[in-house]
């Protein structure tokens, strides 16, 4: 009874403290900015439209009518994933006194805890006659654990009756229907203003998506890209300017305090279930429906676009953000609740590749026969028709087989700056098979014998590189061998439908 | 009646696009293994000429947008868009936010109906209504209550939704091609082996058997297989010297020889000589190897791995091994699948006897596949004695009998492993072969219903 009292007390004292900041609902944005930044922490390659982990920094310009005094300001319909914390505003003419995001939005349960301890209307309908009865009183409990009511006729819970019960509450309740951010500002007289709110908002993500197209004789490729980006939120951006930012950005930000998006009423008692049908709640992380579980994003293939080269009409333009890289859309695009948009990001001819058989094992493990990996290598500069920046995506190779293009592969691309080597993984070849045998082994010693097959009608490079033990050593080998990366490699030629075998000893010390 | 006519006009508007140019439409579909396929649409589209927005519904419920790409003469891609918000009550109540409805009670008792109007404040886990001046949740109390929308709002869709925006630089009706990557086809191969015992022969059929879960039917598509594997190779993954263990390699020897199939990349291609409906949901078979009267070994193995010691008798696996190449073997390539054996009964009957998996087989290999447990032929390997030798020295006496219920004899492949380092065979009962540093080898030949013993000294150091 004590702590009822205390909480009464409070609600009433909190309600007639400021009493003075009239309630200003900003209009709609007039313009709207929208830079999406990948998922810092995701591999490279494509995303998953279900887990967009990347964000977005919004901004938003809305005229704001502001009369005299104190005001609060609400931008209602700001993105559900909107981080409250990052949010600046600018243009009012004095400075914000305070900002807020609204933690918990308009439900049932909400009005149920912003009524209680003030009077409400209770109706009860009798399903046999029809007539619903009207009776005031007021809530003593929040929904959380049901609700208690009292009327006129005491003390009683709601829906444990039996008969059809529901409130009707009077308006005025200060809770949003949607996300929204407010701020206090104070002004002398009063003024209309254009306002920019900027804020970062979570559930966006972008990747590129290439397009490699090998030429018939498999010496060069073309290579055409997509920006894809996609926003998950439940807000959409219409005629947005839109860019995307290459890179890795670091992130700290904390958890989120999660918005209270309220539920039912509860009927907690002698349980009859709960009331209304509710639509979901915006969740971020599972956006679409359980059809849509099995899309993940990747590569496009547009292998007959690459044909009628530059018929992509309009291309990201790219500049230099500090250390990042920005990508903008020329003109204005509406970037529309979960939504995924593709805008061309590049289209290069005749570079030049080479395609290189390949096989990494410990130098003195057997292994048993296993198909090859190829890859697809070439350098990112101007003299092989590149030298731009690749940011990271999925590649998908095609090629040309029954006087069709087909895909042949796909690939996870990392961030490539130029000057890199680029190097696209084909996959296995079934048709040259690697097998490492051990032959002979002593305390220090090792000998092992490795057999490339090719079932191939043409000659293969064949790059074979092994991971030593620490302090192990090539003694012997009966093929040069180079060095990469610190390890040796053996750069062979495998002649069509021939084998070739490589000898090789390793040293190690006594362990 | 009118509601039946309604359904009817909505369904056909679905559909328009796909009937109306059916006539002019091709499909081809390639399949990868590995639950992904590649459509190729060709179809008219009409240009209007300047900027435009199409729109494609009867695609694959399962389309990966971003690798959609639309082709036509003399048009020009200003950008592509997914969208995935569905329409479901719970959508279309939570975009009417903000909007007008119209809310319906119905008396429960008399029937009788009370039309208002309401505003949708909320739909936060119960659909918050202001009525006139007042507050109420929508059908908290569980009355009937019938709620009317004006309108679908643009942006939800029945199912996700492709637009792609062109700019067309004249007008008139022209082909097209929208192709696409999608998952939810796919395909893989099966084998049926029949072994003929007396004649040491075995005659194998290869069997694709294509799925269709993609939520859409290709109607009398072009079909075409490719045989790759996407994922990529272990090998190429560092292992930090741990081994896992590995399942008994099949291919025993890779082949050289290049089959006459045509290729995309390494990878080879099936295709299906006719047109084809693959139905949603459908699994198809479509044969593409028929070799008869390959010569086929049957024998029997048996892996010990070091100090592998047994209080019975443990039955040999039953292998067999037969060659790919085009001399004296199934001459051709086999896609990875499985690999079905059967032999025929005394009646004549074909009877299951086991099946292996098989990775992609290069022509001119030789495969050694184990189909199961033999029941009369049995190992059993002891360890007889350990003795230290010296400070990181060890000899160790093992003993291997074999056992063999059948009339006839049979020559078991005995196989010890785990001869590490500078480990040596300091006697034997019979003649050992070393396959590789780690594995000695031994060929049994176990009488018909006999026995036959092998003794071996291995002198191992740590």
């Amino acid at each position: 009874m004590c702590g009822y009292s205390t909480w009464l007390f409070l609600a009433l004292g909190f309600a007639g403290a400021p009493a003075v900041a009239a309630e200003v609902v900003a209009e709609a944005p007039t313009d709207l900015a929208v830079t999406v930044y990948r998922a810092p922490y995701r591999r490279s390659g494509s995303f998953d439209l279900n887990r967009l982990n990347g964000f977005a920094l919004v901004s938003e310009t809305r005229v704001v009518r502001l009369p005299a005094g104190r005001s609060q300001v609400r931008f209602e319909g700001v993105a559900d994933g909107i981080e409250p914390a990052s949010a600046i505003v600018t243009g009012f003419p004095a400075g914000v006194i305070e900002k807020n995001r609204e933690g918990a939005l308009l439900s049932p349960s909400a009005l149920i805890a912003a009524t209680a301890g003030k009077s409400v209307t209770l109706l009860r309908s009798f399903k046999k006659t029809g007539k619903t009865e009207r009776l005031d009183g007021s809530i003593l409990s929040d929904a959380a654990g049901g609700v208690v009511f009292q009327t006129s006729q005491g003390i009683e819970a709601l829906r444990c009756s039996g008969l059809p019960e529901t409130f009707s509450f009077s308006p005025a309740t200060g809770l949003a229907a949607r996300p929204t951010l407010s701020v206090l500002v104070r002004t002398s007289v009063p003024v209309i203003r254009s306002v920019m709110l900027s804020y970062l908002a979570r559930g966006f993500d972008w990747s590129a998506d290439y397009i490699a197209t090998l030429s018939a004789d498999g010496r060069t490729m073309d290579l055409g890209a997509w920006v894809t980006l996609a926003n998950g939120n439940g807000v959409g951006f219409p005629a947005a300017h839109t860019q995307v930012v290459a890179g890795r950005v670091n992130r700290e930000s904390s958890e989120l305090l999660p918005i209270d998006a309220g539920g039912a009423i509860l009927a907690l008692c002698w349980p009859r279930g709960s009331t209304s049908d509710s639509p979901a709640v915006l969740q971020l992380s599972t956006l679409a429906d359980a059809r849509m579980a099995g899309i993940t994003l990747a590569a496009p293939m547009t292998a007959a676009l690459m044909q009628t080269a530059g018929m992509a009409l309009r291309q990201v333009e790219q500049e230099q953000l500090g250390d990042l890289k920005l990508y903008r859309v020329p003109e204005r695009t509406t970037l529309a609740s979960r939504q995924s948009k593709q805008v061309r990001l590049m289209d290069r001819a005749g570079i030049p590749v080479t395609l290189v058989y390949g096989g990494d094992f410990a130098a003195d493990t057997p292994a048993p026969t296993a198909p090859a990996s190829r890859l697809l290598r070439t350098k990112n500069d101007s003299a092989n028709h590149l030298g731009l920046p690749l940011p990271s995506g999925r590649v998908a190779v095609f090629a040309a087989a029954r006087g069709e293009i087909l895909l042949e592969h796909e690939a996870a691309m990392r961030d490539l700056a130029v000057g890199e080597e680029v190097e696209i993984d084909m996959g296995p070849s079934p048709d040259v098979q690697v097998a490492v045998t051990k032959e002979r082994s002593t305390k220090t010693d090792d000998s092992s014998r490795v057999d490339i097959s090719n079932a191939l009608g043409t000659d293969i490079q064949f790059e074979l590189q092994l991971r030593l033990r620490p302090g192990a050593h090539v003694v012997h080998a009966d093929h040069p061998a180079g060095a990469k990366n610190g390890r040796p490699i053996f750069r062979l030629r495998v002649p069509a439908n021939g084998t070739t075998i490589l000898h090789y000893q390793t040293r190690h010390p006594v362990s | 009646m009118q509601t039946r006519f309604l359904y009817t006009g909505w369904v056909s508007w679905l559909l328009m696009g796909a009937a109306a140019s059916a006539a002019d439409r091709t499909l081809s579909v390639t399949i990868y293994p590995d639950d992904l396929a590649l459509v190729q649409d060709r179809r008219d589209l009409e240009i209007k000429g300047g900027r435009q927005r199409i729109e494609f519904q009867d695609i694959s419920a399962q389309i990966r947008p971003e690798t959609v790409s639309l082709t036509a003469s003399d048009i020009g891609i200003v950008e592509q868009n997914f969208d995935f918000d569905l329409l479901s009550p719970a959508k279309l109540m939570e975009k009417a936010v903000g909007r007008e409805i119209t809310i319906v009670r119905v008396n429960p008792a008399t029937g009788a109906e009370t039309r208002e109007q309401a505003q949708v404040l909320a739909t936060n886990g119960g659909v918050v209504l202001k009525i006139g001046q007042r507050i109420e949740v929508l059908r908290d109390d569980g009355l009937p209550v019938r709620v009317i929308f004006d309108k679908v709002p643009e942006n939800l869709r029945a199912r996700p939704t492709l637009s792609v925006t062109i700019i067309g630089a004249h007008a008139g009706t022209r082909p097209a091609t929208l192709s696409y990557l999608t998952p939810g086809l796919g395909w893989r191969a099966d084998y049926v082996a029949l072994f003929d015992e007396a004649d040491g022969a075995i005659d194998v059929q290869g069997w694709v058997t294509l799925s269709n879960s993609s939520g859409a039917t290709y109607a009398d598509a072009q079909t075409l297989l490719v045989a790759g594997s996407p994922s990529r190779i272990d090998a190429a993954k560092p292992q930090n010297y741990y081994r896992p263990p590995q399942p008994r390699p099949t291919l025993s020897q890779a082949g050289t020889e290049a089959g006459s199939r045509e290729r995309l990349g390494d990878f080879y291609l099936y295709p299906l000589s006719e047109r084809t409906t693959i139905a949603n949901l459908q699994t198809k078979q479509v044969s593409f190897l028929d070799v008869h009267h390959v010569p086929a070994a049957h024998g029997y193995e048996y892996r010990n791995h070091w100090l592998g010691t047994a209080d019975s008798a443990q039955s040999a696996k039953s292998v067999y091994s037969f060659s790919t190449s085009a001399h004296l073997g199934l001459g051709d390539q086999l896609p990875a699948g499985v690999l079905r054996f059967y032999m025929r009964d005394k009646r004549g009957d074909p009877q299951f006897i086991g099946e292996s998996r098989i990775d992609h087989t290069p022509m001119g290999s030789t495969l050694s596949l184990a189909t199961g447990d033999a029941f009369d032929v049995k190992v059993r390997a002891v360890v007889d004695k350990r003795m230290r030798r010296g400070a990181f020295e060890w000899q160790t006496d093992m003993r291997y009998e074999f056992t063999n219920a059948l009339p006839g004899a049979v020559v078991v492949r005995l196989l010890q492993e785990g001869l590490w380092g500078d480990s040596r065979i300091s006697a034997e009962s019979a003649k050992s072969t070393r396959r590789n540093a780690e594995t000695a080898e031994w060929a049994v030949t176990v009488p018909a219903n006999g026995k036959t013993e092998l003794t071996a000294s291995f002198d191992s150091r740590y």
